[in-house]
C-alpha cells in the first residue's frame, strides 16, 4: 500500500531531471550498453541507491544492497575498460590516417602536383602487387627460362638413353671427354677448320652437352 | 658414320610413330588431299637419305585469344594432362614432342604463345622461323573466332610469305553439341578457306582429336622439311652421307632459335 506514492514521487523527480538535463538517471537505463560511460554508471547508483533505502532497513534489503553494489562496481570497470579500449583504438586510427596522408602527399614527385598524360598510370608504392619489373626484364627472364628448358629437357633424355641402354653406362662419360678424338675419326681426309666446327656441333648430339 | 646418327635420343612412345599419312578432319577446309606420303620423301626415308632432317625441330606457333584453350591443348597432347583451373601463359612458353615419322626421328617444338594483350609485344618476338601456325579459338565464342584473323596477320608478319602452314583450330569442343556445333564448324571453315588454313575442332578436356590434329601438323611439317632439303641437295649437287651433315651450315639463313634448336634433337 506504501508503494504507490513513492513511485509517483520518482516519477515526479525523474521527470524535473529529465527537464534539468537532457539526459537524466532514468534515461541513462534506455541506453545502449556500449555507449555507457562511468558517469551513466554513477546515475544508475544513485537511482537504485535511492530506491533500496526507500525499502527500508529490512535485513535482506540490506544483503541485497551489498550485492548490487558489488555487480554496480563491476559494470563500471568494465565500462571504464571499454572506453580506454575505445580511446587507444581511436588514436591508432588517428595516427594511421595521418601516415596515409603523409604517404600521399610523399608520392607524386618533387612539384607535388602530378600531370598525367593520356598514357600515364599512377602507382601506388604502398601497394605489394604494384608493377615494378621492366619489359626487358621480363623478356630476360624468360629467355633464361627458356634455356633452362631445354637444358632440361636434353638432360631428361639422355638420362633416358642411359636407362633405355642406348648408351652404354660406362661408355658415355668417357665419350663425352672424347670429343675431339670422335671429331678426327670421322673427318679423317678433312683438314677444313669450319668443316670440323660443324661435325663437332653435330657430334655434340652424341656427346650431349652442349648448347 | 649415317646410322650412327640414327637413334637419335631414346626411342619415342608408340603413340608418335607415324607410318601412314594421318588424315585430315573435314575436307571442307584441309590443305592437302594426299593419303600418303610424297613419293620421293617415302624413297628417301626408306633410303635413310633424309639428311638433318631427322636433327632438327619444326617451329610451330600456336595463337589465339586468352583463356581459349592454347595451353590446354598443348599440354594434353605432350604431357597428356588437363587442368580446369586457367593459369595465364606469361610470355611464352615450348614443349618439345619428338616423332618418327616413316622411320625418321622428327621433332616439333611448339610454342605456346600468351593471349593476353600485355604479352603481345613479347610473345610475338617468337612469331619468327614458324613453320606451322596454329590459330586457336573457342567454339563457344564467336568473338574469339574473329580475332583469328589478326592473330594471323600478327604471325605472318614474321614469316617468309607462303613459307607457313596455317591451321584454325576451334577448342573446347565438349561444350558443344548438335546444331551449335555445327553452326560454330561451319563459320569456322567458311573462315578457315579465307584464311588458307586447315580447320580442326578439338577438346583438350576429353583429348578428342588431339592426338590427330598433332600428328597431322607433324606429318605434313616433316613432309615438307624432307623436300626442301632435298630440292637443296638437288641444287646444291652435293653427295649424300658424310656431305649432309657439312651442309647443314651452308643452308639458307635459319633463325638462331632453330640452330640451337637443332642441338637438342638428340640425347
Ligand atoms: N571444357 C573445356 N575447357 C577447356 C578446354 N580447354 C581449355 N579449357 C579451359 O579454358 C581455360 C583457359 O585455358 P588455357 O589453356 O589456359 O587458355 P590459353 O589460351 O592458354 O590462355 P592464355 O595463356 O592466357 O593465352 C582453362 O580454365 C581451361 O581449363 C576444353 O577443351 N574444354
Ligand atoms: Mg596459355
Amino acid at each position: 500500500m506504501e508503494e504507490p506514492p513513492l513511485r509517483e514521487e520518482e516519477e515526479e523527480e525523474e521527470e524535473e531531471d529529465g527537464e534539468a538535463e537532457e539526459e537524466g538517471p532514468e534515461g541513462v537505463l534506455g541506453k545502449s550498453p556500449f555507449q555507457l560511460t562511468t558517469e551513466d554508471v554513477y546515475d544508475i547508483s544513485y537511482v537504485m541507491g535511492r530506491e533500496l533505502m526507500a525499502l527500508g532497513s529490512d535485513p535482506r534489503v540490506t544483503q541485497l544492497q551489498f550485492k548490487i553494489v558489488r555487480v554496480l562496481e563491476m559494470l563500471e570497470a568494465l565500462v571504464n575498460e571499454g572506453s580506454l579500449t575505445a580511446e587507444a583504438l581511436r588514436m591508432e586510427r588517428d595516427n594511421l590516417r595521418q601516415e596515409v596522408e603523409g604517404l600521399r602527399r610523399q608520392a607524386p614527385p618533387a612539384g607535388g602536383e602530378v600531370n598525367l598524360g593520356p598514357d600515364k598510370i599512377v602507382v601506388d608504392l604502398t601497394d605489394p602487387n604494384r608493377p615494378r619489373f621492366t619489359l626487358q626484364e621480363l623478356r630476360d627472364v624468360l629467355q633464361e627460362r627458356n634455356k633452362l628448358k631445354s637444358q632440361l629437357l636434353l638432360v631428361q633424355e639422355e638420362l633416358q638413353c642411359y636407362k633405355s641402354g642406348l648408351i652404354p653406362p660406362r661408355e658415355g662419360p668417357g665419350r663425352r671427354r672424347e670429343k675431339n678424338p670422335l671429331v678426327t675419326r670421322t673427318s679423317p681426309a678433312s683438314s677444313n677448320k669450319e668443316e670440323k666446327t660443324i661435325i663437332r656441333k653435330l657430334f655434340s648430339f652424341r656427346s650431349g652437352k652442349q648448347t | 658414320m649415317r646410322s650412327s646418327l640414327m637413334p637419335l635420343g631414346p626411342p619415342v612412345s608408340r603413340d608418335r610413330v607415324i607410318a601412314s599419312f594421318p588424315k585430315w578432319y573435314t575436307p571442307d577446309a584441309c590443305l592437302q588431299f594426299k593419303e600418303h606420303f610424297h613419293g620421293q620423301v617415302s624413297a628417301a626415308c626408306q633410303h635413310r637419305t633424309t639428311g638433318t632432317v631427322g636433327l632438327k625441330f619444326s617451329k610451330v606457333v600456336v595463337v589465339g585469344d586468352l583463356y581459349v584453350g592454347k595451353t590446354s591443348l598443348i599440354h594434353r597432347f605432350c604431357k597428356n594432362v588437363f587442368n580446369h583451373d586457367y593459369k595465364a601463359t606469361i610470355g611464352v612458353d615450348f614443349e618439345i614432342e619428338r616423332f618418327e615419322i616413316a622411320g625418321i626421328p622428327y621433332s616439333l617444338q611448339i610454342w605456346d604463345t600468351a593471349g593476353q594483350e600485355k604479352f603481345k609485344c613479347i610473345a610475338s618476338a617468337y612469331y619468327r622461323g614458324a613453320q606451322v601456325i596454329i590459330t586457336a579459338f573457342d567454339l563457344t565464342d564467336v568473338q574469339t573466332l574473329e580475332h583469328t584473323r589478326q592473330w594471323l596477320e600478327d604471325a605472318l608478319r614474321e614469316n617468309e610469305v607462303g613459307s607457313c602452314f596455317i591451321f584454325l583450330v576451334g577448342t573446347k569442343k565438349d561444350l558443344l553439341s548438335g546444331a551449335a556445333c555445327e553452326q560454330a564448324e561451319a563459320e569456322a571453315v567458311h573462315l578457315a578457306n579465307k584464311m588458307q588454313a586447315e580447320y580442326w575442332s578439338v577438346s583438350a578436356k576429353t583429348g578428342e582429336n588431339v592426338k590427330a590434329f598433332f600428328s597431322r601438323v607433324a606429318a605434313l611439317a616433316f613432309e615438307q622439311s624432307v623436300l626442301q632439303d632435298l630440292e637443296r641437295r638437288s641444287s646444291t649437287r652435293l653427295q649424300v652421307g658424310d656431305g649432309d651433315l657439312i651442309r647443314m651450315e651452308g643452308s639458307p639463313p635459319e633463325t638462331p632459335e632453330s640452330r640451337k634448336a637443332s642441338s637438342l634433337g638428340c640425347c
